[in-house]
């Protein structure tokens, strides 16, 4: 009989805990990050033209010689940063196929450098943030390239 | 390489965790002695709500059997209902991307995983997985098990306080924890996490075309901040995606990271204080606080040693120290979220991991750290009587042969769960099955996978690789008694002890730093003694082979 009870109690406390945990907390959560803080909530996305071209926050597929590119290998699979010394290697084949001075590119690097540690650790840059300065710096060489 | 980069982490983080977390500690002294607070105004009709639908008397005073058998049968219907929700997600709301429900065994094994606050996960979340299954079975059974092993760690310190000659009421502590812990602190840690760029949305995943053209992008948004401050909250450590903190919308940045790291560190630090409290003599929870952080931090210091470079495996925006620092930390209190593959680490940082899960209470998640830790101090305690000739008593309380009894049954469930189905792995060859040969890389792997298995840790190698009958059904089955025969034996020492005679202390001064060290070394030789065979065989020879991470290895085979 006792079994029986705490066996009840076990059920009903189990289905007022998924209630409040699994659907009340993360529905109020979506509510509130959508109310306050609606451009994180939806995945920080950048947007070009009027339009989104993808989140911030995710590596996005450059191929084409004339932009910087990410790398493929990272635990994430979407690593949107590369580290400077990457993207410096990869200055010589941007200037060589767009003709952007080598100074401008090396500039573009300096503008949206980061850190790994506030103002120390190892220097980084995100890929998309620089190419969109590419971008928007140099708008008839890249009009063939982008969307 | 020790750097400057990696002190100044761990102190920063170190720093205001502690203190914060010794602020925690009055505040739950306050929640699970039944005191008076201001706070009653709002939480009190919440919990008496809850009792009353389910039929609870919160004021009745439990028996080990009692206490344990409650706790059993609500972590049982939770799994249940919970395996029905992933068995039958494409029949269920909050299902925008019409994914199929789980195979049984992977159904069984992720249950069984989040349940016992382990969250190995042999899947990866974002393309297997609708909204409904990631809220109302994961996020569901990451607050409850975490308010399990928060109930449990209180249950045993309140026998060790005995002033109240009780280890208490179960349903009381479960609810406490939920509604004037869990709850508040995850609500708090969602909306910083949502503000520094972890999305929180049920819009449904978008394909999206990105800057160049002809390419494009899957936006993964979904409710992520929400489960992410419970995952890390909870130490338990199971992601929204395959590839957990590692991935950007999880774990967007440096400041989110250190962040998360603290999320984990912060309950169980607190704990280690409340003792101290709840026993009302501070040095006592010192010496717990003390011996953990220091093991913890030699943990830190041996992992520091190699030089780990951002390469393949690692994300550029953490860098190579907080990436070590995540991963010791993530072991040390058994969360088991990863921010990097464990395929890209030198094999002794992977060493060090195999420390902080083989030891589980240094510091230990959340509730059941301090218990092993308990545990720990009892075996310490009865060995150093052994050599002094002295009958071994703790907080004024003799010991007895059926407390050790109890206390090494604890510590000697994880080997025996841990090294035979390792054995058995091999000796059935369920290695290659995972694409593992029989060499030092895959007994590394298979060896990892059962320890953080059987120390509620979750992290892995295999990842979704290791969904294969036999890892789903072994790893469930080492998961449950890893979680739950240590809660039982704890909770039938603390009940004893609770009704015991105390008189003034006349042993060992637990209190004192000298103590500290005598638990440090105590922990290090029962543990090394155990599991060095198994070490041998796995990282330490991996490291005298040379290997700097396990890639190579892996891709060509030795």
């Amino acid at each position: 009989m006792r079994g029986v009870r705490s066996l009840s109690t076990a059920v009903r406390l189990t289905l007022i805990s998924l209630v409040i945990c699994g659907l009340v907390f993360p529905i109020v959560m979506t509510g509130i990050g959508e109310v306050a803080l609606p451009w994180q909530s939806n995945g920080s996305q950048v947007y070009f033209d009027g339009k989104s071209i993808g989140s911030d926050l995710i590596a996005q597929n450059f191929s084409v010689p004339v932009f910087f590119h990410p790398r493929n290998d990272s635990a994430s699979g979407v690593d949107p940063d590369i580290t400077m010394s990457y993207a410096m290697s990869q200055i010589p084949r941007i200037h060589n196929s767009t003709g952007i001075p080598i100074s401008f590119l090396y500039g573009a690097l300096q503008k949206y450098k980061q850190y790994t540690l506030f103002f120390f650790g190892t220097p980084y840059v995100n890929v998309l943030n620089v190419n969109l300065y590419l971008v928007e710096s140099y708008p008839s060489i890249y009009s063939p390239y982008i969307q | 390489m020790l750097t400057l980069e990696g002190l100044f982490v761990v102190a920063l983080v170190w720093g205001i965790v502690i203190i914060l977390a010794w602020f925690l500690s009055k505040y739950l002294l306050l929640v699970f002695t039944d005191s008076k607070s201001r706070l009653d105004r709002i939480f009190l009709p919440v919990e008496n709500f809850i009792y009353a639908i389910s039929g609870i008397d919160s004021s009745k005073k439990m028996g080990w059997k009692e206490y344990f058998t409650s706790l059993f049968l609500l972590n049982v219907a939770q799994a249940v209902i919970a395996f029905f929700i992933l068995m039958f997600q494409q029949s269920l709301p909050l299902n925008p991307m019409h994914y199929s429900g789980m195979s049984w065994s992977l159904a069984l094994n992720t249950v069984l995983s989040f349940s016992s606050n382990t969250n190995l996960q042999h899947y990866n979340g974002e393309t297997t997985l609708s909204y409904l299954s990631q809220m109302s079975a994961f996020k569901f059974l990451q607050f409850t098990s975490a308010a399990t092993g928060l109930a449990v760690g209180v249950a045993v310190i309140r026998g060790f306080a005995g002033k109240t000659k009780s280890i208490g009421n179960f349903y009381y502590d479960y609810v406490r924890s939920l509604t004037r812990v869990i709850i508040p602190l995850a609500f708090i840690a969602t909306v910083i996490l949502i503000s520094l760029g972890v999305p929180q949305s049920l819009g449904g995943y978008s394909t999206i075309s990105t800057l160049q053209k002809g390419a494009y992008e899957i936006l993964y948004k979904g409710p992520i901040a929400s489960l992410v401050s419970i995952m890390q909250l909870g130490t338990n450590g199971g992601g929204y995606f395959g590839a957990n903190s590692a991935y950007p919308l999880q774990n967007p940045s440096q400041i989110s990271d250190l962040f998360e790291i603290g999320l984990m560190m912060f309950i169980p630090t607190a704990i280690l204080f409340l003792f101290g409290r709840m026993v009302g003599d501070n040095r006592e929870g010192r010496t717990l606080f003390l011996a953990a952080y220091a093991i913890y931090g030699i943990d830190l210091l041996i992992a520091f040693l190699p030089t780990t470079h951002i390469g393949e495996g690692m994300e550029v925006r953490f860098g190579s120290a907080a990436a070590v620092f995540w991963t010791v930390t993530t072991t040390a209190f058994t969360t088991g979220s990863v921010n990097a593959s464990l395929s890209a680490f030198n094999p002794v940082v992977i060493l060090t991991a195999f420390f902080g899960m083989l030891i589980q209470g240094a510091p230990g998640g959340k509730g059941v750290g301090a218990m092993y830790m308990i545990m720990f101090v009892i075996v310490t305690i009865f060995l150093v009587g052994l050599m002094a000739g002295r009958t071994p008593e703790y907080l004024g309380i003799k010991i007895e042969g059926r407390d050790v009894k109890l206390a090494v049954a604890t510590f000697l469930t994880h080997p025996i769960i841990i090294l035979v189905p390792t054995v058995v792995a091999f000796a059935i060859g369920a290695e290659k099955a995972v694409g593992l040969a029989a060499n030092s890389i895959g007994f590394t792997q298979v060896f990892y996978e059962f320890t953080s298995a059987a120390s509620n840790n979750g992290s892995d190698f295999l990842g979704a690789s290791g969904n294969t009958v036999f890892f789903n059904i072994s790893t469930g089955i080492v998961m449950w008694a890893g979680r739950f025969l240590p809660m039982l034996f704890m909770l039938a020492i603390a009940d004893s002890v609770a009704t015991r005679k105390r008189s003034p202390s006349q042993g060992l001064k637990t209190g004192s730093l000298s103590f500290v060290v005598i638990l440090i070394v105590s922990i290090f030789i029962l543990t090394v003694l155990t599991f060095f065979p198994f070490l041998v065989l796995g990282p330490i020879l991996q490291f005298l082979q040379g290997f700097e991470n396990s890639f190579g290895g892996v891709i060509f085979g030795f």
